[in-house]
This record gives C-alpha cells, structure tokens and sequence, in this order.
C-alpha cells in the first residue's frame, strides 16, 4: 500500500482546510496512506515570483529538508506549487552543487493532486457525484506550467450528475498571479472582471479551480460583485458521494 | 522603489474606451489567426524546439557567425559597420546620409524595431534629414508624433475615425473612414517618397551566416522598395539577428508570420546579397547591450525573432499598447510586451526594471513564443535584479517591488522557516480575521490594500488544516497499479502529398487574393489578358514575353524601370506549392513591385512542394523575393487592406504544356 506525503500548501492550511480533508479523504478512499509532515510551511513561490530570492531560498531550504526526511510521493492540492518545486526550486539551486540534487531529487516525488490520481494511479472516476453544472478554469501554472489539463477534466468528466460546460476562453489568467494582484490591482482588477463575465455567460453556479490562489481571488471578486456562483477547489468536487 | 508612475499609466490605458476596443480587437484577431496558420504545420512542436536550439547555437557562438556573415558581405560588395552604441550608430548613419544644411537629404524608412531602440528618427532630423516612415502603421503614428504601440502593427492602439481625422487634417483630405480610400492615399504619397528619397533604411529580420543573405520581410512591399529604389541601402540590425544557414532560415520564415500576422508566409520575404547596379549597401550592426545581455541571465531573450506573439498573448499587454511601458523616467520602453519587460530593462537597465513586475507569470507568453523562450522565468529573473548593468549600480533583489510588499514578504519568510511560530502566526491571523469580520466570510479591504481594490479577502480559517489533522492508517491494500506516466506520443507529420502540387499552388494563392490560370498557350494567353485590361505599355523582365508577339498586339514595353507603367510581367524561379508563393530575382524585380498590376510566368513543373525545396535557389541572385499575393496590410482596425505599396493585383500563369 503506497504513503504518500502531503504538501498541503499554506494558502490551503490556513483558508481552506476542507480542500486538504477531501484530498486525504479521497486518497484514503483509493487505499493510500497519507502522512502530513508537521514542519512543512509554504513552499516560497511568493518571495521566488516577487524576486526576493535569498528569501526563497531559505524557504526552499526548509521545505527541501522537511521532506527528505520522508518517503514516497509528495501530493498537493496546487499546480502553481508543485510548479514552484519543479522548476522554481531548479532555477534558484541552478549553480548549487550541494543543494541542486537534493533539489532535484525532491521534484521528482512531486505531484500535483489531479496529476497523481490519473498519470500516476491511472484513475479518472473517484465515485463523485454531484446535482448540477460545473465549468472549470484551468489554472495557469496547471495549464501551462505543469501542461495538467486532460486530468482534471477527465474527473470531472466522470462525476455523475454534473454537466461540466466549457469556460469561454477558459485558458486566460484569472488575475490573481500572487504578490502581483496586491502590486498592480488595476490590472488584476480587469482579468477578474472578464473572468467572472466569462463564467456569467456559462450560468454555471459552480466553478471548479486547481489551485487556492485562483479560488481566493475569483472567490473574492464574486463576493464583492455580490454575485452567486461559488469556487470550489476540484478535491472538494471529487469528494462528494 | 515605488512603481506609482507606471500605476498611473496603466490606469490612463485602462480608462481610454477606444484603446481598449482596439487592442480586445488586436487580441481577439490575432490570437485566432496564429492559431489558425499553425494547424498548418502540425509538426509546428518540434520546429519550435529545433528553432530554439538553433537560436542557443547562435547566441552562444555569436562571435564566429557574426565573423563569418561580415566576411561574406564585405566578399559581396556591402559595406559593413559595428555600432557599440546607439550613438555610433546614429553616427555611422549621419556619415553615409551626408548630412548638409543646403539641400536636405531624404530617407524613406520600412519597420525597424532597432531604429526606435537607438531613436535613430529624432536624430536625423536633428540634422535636417527628412525621414518618412513608409510602412502604414508606422507612418500613422509618425504624423501623430507618437511611438509605435505594437512591435508588428503599430498603430494597433488606434480606431479608423482617428486615422480619418489624422489623415484629414495632415494630409488636407476629405474627411473619410473609408480604409482602402486612407491607404489609397498613403500609398500615392509615400510612392513620390520611394521615387525620390537619397537613401532607403530598413531593419533586418535574419542575416544569414553561410551566404551573407538579409532577410526583409514585409506585407506592404515597402520595405523592397526602400531596399531597392534609393542609390543607398542601409540596414540597420542588432547583432543577434543571425541564424547559421538558409535551411534554417526557411525553419525560421515558417514560423515569423505565422507567429506575427497569422500568415503562413509575409508576401514578401527578401533576400538581399549583393548590391544592385548603381545601389551602395551598408549593414551597421548595432551591439547596444546585446553583448552585456549575452553575458547575463537573461541571455535566452536574445533568442527573440520579434515576432510580437507573445504581445498579443500577455494579459498584460492586452490592457496596456505598448505606449504604457514606461521608464522611471516616463520614457517608453522601445520594446513592449513580455519580451519587452526583459530586454528593456536587459539592454537599457534599472530604468525599466519595474516593468517585470507587472505580469502573472501566467505563461500565455512562453506558449506563444515560436523559439521557446521561457520568458516567465526571463520576468522572474529581473525581479530578481539578474540584469547585468552598464553602471557599477547593483540592482537590488526584488526589483520595482513596493517597500510594504518587499517587507511583508520579508516577515513571511521568517514565519516560514520557524513552523511553530508560522502555525502560532497562523492561529493570530485568525483571530485577527474573526475580529475584523465576526459576521461575513469575507473582509471588505479598502481599495488603497491592493487587495481589496477589486475584491474582498477571505477570513482565515477557525483552524487550518494542520491543527486537524490525525494521521489515518489505512489496513488492507485495495487492488492498483501504479502506471509510469504516460509519455505523449509524438505528433506524426500529415504525409506530404507529391501530386497535385498545382492545385495547392492555387487553392493557397487564391486564399491569399492572388490568381492562378493554367494554361497550354502561355504567351498568347497572357497578351490576350493584358489586352483585355486595355494597358498599352508594360514593363518586363527580359525573356518573358515574345516580343514579336507584343509588337502584333501592340502592346509597347520597356526593360527599364518606368514607375508610370500599369503592368509588370515576370517570369517566376520557382513557386511554393504549400504557401502560394512565387520566387523573382535581379531583373524581375522591379517589374514585380513598382506597376499595380503584376503577371508571373511560372511553369507547372517548377512548383515544389515548400520553401526549403527552394530556399538554395537564392544562393547565386543578387536579390531575390518570395512573393505571395499582392500587397497588403492591416494596420488600420486589423483589417486587411489589398494594395498598397506593391501590386494591387497578382495573377500567375502557369504553364501546363510542359514544354521546355
């Protein structure tokens, strides 16, 4: 029986730790063993995105360290993090020779959640259903930076009583971008707008995101436009029954 | 730093109503056409990979190619200059134009993204050199004292009612929208321009290493003129626009326009070796950071084609044109767009450096980009402060970051290297977020946080996930295996067919408002359809038509170039049968650009299946063009305009008789 690790990653730690119970939930449901190791924090994409590298390193140092000192696969519930520890971490040990392979070693454990459940365990139906329309938005750092599209579709796909329609234009960034939503608000502001008229124009009453930082923002701007729809991280989806 | 100055702008851009329709327009258009033009080549993945390891090869070998493509010109009879700075640049410039006060100069200038780099315009007329800027878009923005917006279309930020209004208040006519009526008037007044100018400047898109060879591309044809009507040619290009040899040339023509416009070709694609008779070439190439930015961790934005893809893909960009790009010191960045965000700040330094941190790293960019470039990283990278400065000034980490923004970050990099006291901090941020907000979910921030500008901020949870959790020990194994990840199969290549390669000569060149006649009876033929044009005069290239045949017909022609005639005929080197294009040299040149109407002789068994079946032709032509459809822009509102400096009219014959 496969022990996994789970990064559950501090936006999902301290906002939404029902998205950590149903990732757990889920995989426990498919026989594995999770194990959450207690000293992990963020993984430091933040510091990393908004050029503060010393700072990013520490945290990659942390991080590197907590979980060396585990085994098996480390899961998370965020494509933008697990990009963060594939390539992020890459870059900033580039010129390491201590710290690159232990790096490198650490990226090669990493999934995000929907990758693992159907690259890895071959599994596109957890037995999730749900009473109405979902649409998704692929998150960019999924999308592009992780090339993970087809897998959360796939199980989306199979929830029963869900009719999944497609986002229009569903590719385009949300506006969140971490540290930039707060630097350039005005710009954010606008992506947000065109998002939500995006998932206006579906009338679907639930969006399904790969990632907390999207949840967070698009979540934000629909309360303030005090509008229906809700976010739901796609672990939370997957895990009703 | 503060970034407020750069706020402000993109503030300014984001309330204009018109720019904003101009450039969703921009967006939209653009976006759907590359998407279109690549399924065209579904092996596109791996031309891109090659592309980028070519451009690697380049960058890192610069030094000896550079060496190799001088030897090869100055062999060819074109004068070669280096240019360390813009202002040797401007210099070597001032020298060949020959500036003098009593008879002032005239350059006709095509689209040159180096020469807005180095301000090159602003310091001719310094000098009382008058200089025109002749492709369409840009010759918009010059009447308007502006900057382009767009590297490919520069007056994308604009609507048709301000280039109306433009062109009826600059150019004293009627007020119309009419875009084939504005572009009818451009090309009448920019042709005296070609006819009369001292001296032609353009930009190079690829100089070719092997045979000395630059390539010009242009849809409008004014970059050929400027390259071949004035007695001096000056091309002006940065020192990183070479690739080794003409094989990866025609990897690389595939992928610009597609990339650019949306094309699967430009309708003309130049390549310039020697000299035309009574013509002197200089080719300044202008260093200006590049070196410096070789030498840096920004060394792959080197690898740019300038495409302006990754502009049209930026959320960024989307919002801003190009004008809101601005220095520490309001100036605009020559370069906007993602790639602009690295190598402004790359080549120019801290004055632009804040740029980068305007962008999500949503990767839209990268995706974009035909030669791979990770421009995500690139952007992180200047954040990071990796530009190698021309001053000992050290950019700092964090660069263009808000002081609050920086120190926050700061405090969080503590927390998170301490996991006690993050959870402690967590459990505060908590209680914090209870206080403020006891009744809602959610925290109406005031806009001036950043976040709470255009949405509310969540409350933290009443316990996070890790105070929860209570390990779950799992007892019986349930039955799955774990796959090795899948490995994507590689796309395989649509065969290529070998027949039929006149039936898709025709369907591409007909998509493209050109026209194809087969016919067994070439030269009567095409006599009969300039008769039928009722055009008395015409300019050929020598062993085309019959001349005994034109005498019966009466039909007068010349061999010289007389920019009065109607009609051009040609015969045609080679036609491209996945493109539409047909390739002209030397003496077939000017034929093929100047008259409004242009006739091409091609003979059916000289139609090859695709440019690299043809690129070698070249090889031994002074000059040479591929040609594909009759001239065109859409610089105006994007929509396509046919004629405008070049031919209106393109009509290919092809000769099914296969005879000779």
């Amino acid at each position: 029986m496969p022990t996994v690790q789970l990064f559950i990653t501090c936006l999902t730690d301290s906002f939404f730790p029902k998205t950590g119970e149903a990732v757990v939930n889920i995989l426990n449901r498919l026989g594995i063993n999770v194990e959450f190791a207690h000293e992990q924090t963020c993984c430091g994409q933040p510091q990393f995105n908004a050029g503060l590298r010393k700072d990013a390193r520490a945290v990659a140092e942390h991080t590197i360290k907590v979980f060396e000192n585990t085994s098996g696969d480390i899961i998370m519930p965020s494509g933008s993090c697990a990009h963060h520890f594939k390539h992020g971490y890459i870059e900033l040990f580039e010129n390491d020779n201590i710290w690159l392979p232990r790096t490198k070693a650490l990226a090669d454990r990493v999934y995000e959640f929907t990758e693992y459940l159907v690259d890895n365990l071959n599994i596109t139906d957890v037995g999730a259903t749900w009473d109405g329309m979902l649409t998704y938005h692929p998150s960019c750092h999924t999308l592009r930076g992780m090339n993970i599209d087809k897998q959360p579709r796939a199980l989306l796909q199979n929830v029963k009583g869900a009719t999944l329609v497609e986002l229009p234009n569903a590719n385009e960034c949300c506006g969140f971008g971490g540290i930039m939503s707060v630097e350039h608000p005005e710009l954010s502001a606008e992506w947000l707008k065109r998002k939500i008229q995006n998932l206006d124009e579906t009338q679907s009453p639930t969006l399904v995101v790969t990632d907390a930082g999207c949840l967070m923002h698009i979540a934000g701007g629909l309360n303030r436009q005090k509008k229906k729809q809700k976010v739901f991280h796609i672990a939370e989806i997957l895990n009703q029954r | 730093m503060s970034n407020l100055f750069f706020r402000e702008r993109i503030k300014e851009s984001i309330n204009n109503p018109n720019l904003q329709t101009a450039l969703d327009n921009n967006t939209e258009r653009r976006l759907r056409g590359r998407a279109l033009a690549f399924e065209s080549i579904p092996d596109w993945r791996e031309r891109r990979q090659r592309a980028h390891k070519i451009r690697a090869d380049v960058i890192d070998n610069l030094d000896e190619y550079l060496n190799q493509f001088i030897t090869k010109n100055e062999a060819n009879g074109v004068i070669v200059h280096r240019a360390k700075d813009s202002k040797e640049a401007i210099q070597i410039v001032l020298q060949i134009v020959g500036a003098s006060h009593d008879s002032p100069k005239l350059v006709a200038k095509s689209k040159s993204m180096v020469t807005e780099e180095i301000e090159l315009n602003h310091a001719l007329e310094k000098e009382n050199i008058k200089v025109v800027e002749t492709d369409l878009g840009e010759y918009i923005v010059q009447l308007r004292k502006e900057r382009p917006s767009h590297i490919i279309t520069p007056a994308a930020h604009l609507k048709k009612e301000q280039v109306a209004q433009l062109f009826h208040e600059k150019l004293n006519i009627p007020y119309t929208e009419d875009i084939p009526t504005l572009t009818a008037t451009a090309r009448k007044i920019l042709r005296e321009i070609f006819l009369t100018a001292d001296i032609g400047i353009s930009g190079v898109n690829f100089g070719v290493a092997e045979t000395g060879n630059i390539c010009v591309v242009s849809n409008e044809g004014n970059a050929r003129m400027v390259a071949t009507i004035p007695p001096v040619h000056i091309a002006l290009m940065g020192m990183e626009r070479i690739v080794p040899n003409l094989d990866d040339l025609s990897l690389f023509i595939s992928l610009l326009a597609r990339s650019a416009t949306g094309q699967k070709i430009s309708v003309y694609t130049q390549l310039l070796r020697k000299p035309l008779p009574n013509q002197t070439r200089h080719i300044i190439i202008l260093d200006n950071g590049r070196s410096r930015l070789r030498n840096s961790p920004l060394k792959e934005s080197l690898y740019c084609i300038r495409c302006g893809a990754c502009l049209n893909a930026c959320p960024v960009f989307r919002e801003l044109s190009g004008h809101a790009y601005i220095g520490k010191d309001k100036t605009i960045a020559p370069y906007p767009g993602p790639i602009g965000s690295v190598i402004s700040p790359g080549l120019m330094g801290e004055n632009f450096v804040h740029l980068a941190q305007a962008s999500s790293l949503c990767g839209a960019c990268k995706d974009a980009c035909p030669v791979d470039i990770d421009l995500p990283k690139m952007l992180t990278r200047v954040r990071a402060g990796k530009v190698n400065s021309e001053s000992s000034s050290v950019i700092s980490e964090g660069a263009g970051l808000n002081q609050l923004t920086k120190l926050f970050l700061q405090i969080y990099t503590r927390l998170s290297t301490r996991p006690k006291l993050f959870a402690f901090s967590q459990a505060f941020a908590s209680l914090t977020t209870f206080l403020l907000s006891p009744f809602s979910q959610w925290i109406h921030l005031p806009a001036f946080t950043g976040w709470g500008y255009s949405k509310d901020f969540p409350r933290f949870a009443n316990k996070t996930f890790r105070s929860q959790w209570k390990p779950v020990t799992l007892s019986e194994t349930k039955g799955f295996s774990q796959n090795k990840r899948d490995s994507s199969v590689a796309e395989k290549l649509l065969p290529q067919s070998d027949t039929n390669l006149i039936e898709q000569f025709t369907k591409e060149l007909t998509t493209v408002s050109g026209n194809v006649y087969q016919t067994k009876n070439f030269q009567q033929d095409v006599i009969n359809f300039i008769k039928s044009r009722n055009i008395n005069k015409i300019m050929l290239e020598p062993n085309t038509l019959d001349e005994s045949l034109l005498q019966k017909a009466n039909i007068d022609f010349t061999y010289d170039d007389d920019p009065q005639i109607r009609l051009g005929v040609t015969n045609a080197l080679v036609g491209l049968a996945d493109t539409g294009s047909v390739l002209e040299a030397d003496e077939a040149l000017h034929p093929s650009l100047l008259p409004e109407i242009h006739i091409v002789m091609l003979k059916s068994k000289d139609i090859v299946p695709s440019l690299p079946d043809a690129i070698h032709l070249v090889e031994d032509k002074n000059a040479a063009v591929f040609i594909t459809g009759p001239s065109r822009t859409a610089d105006i509102e994007m929509t396509l305009t046919i004629g405008v400096h070049g031919p209106k009219e393109l009509h290919v014959f092809v000769d099914v008789s296969n005879s000779g």
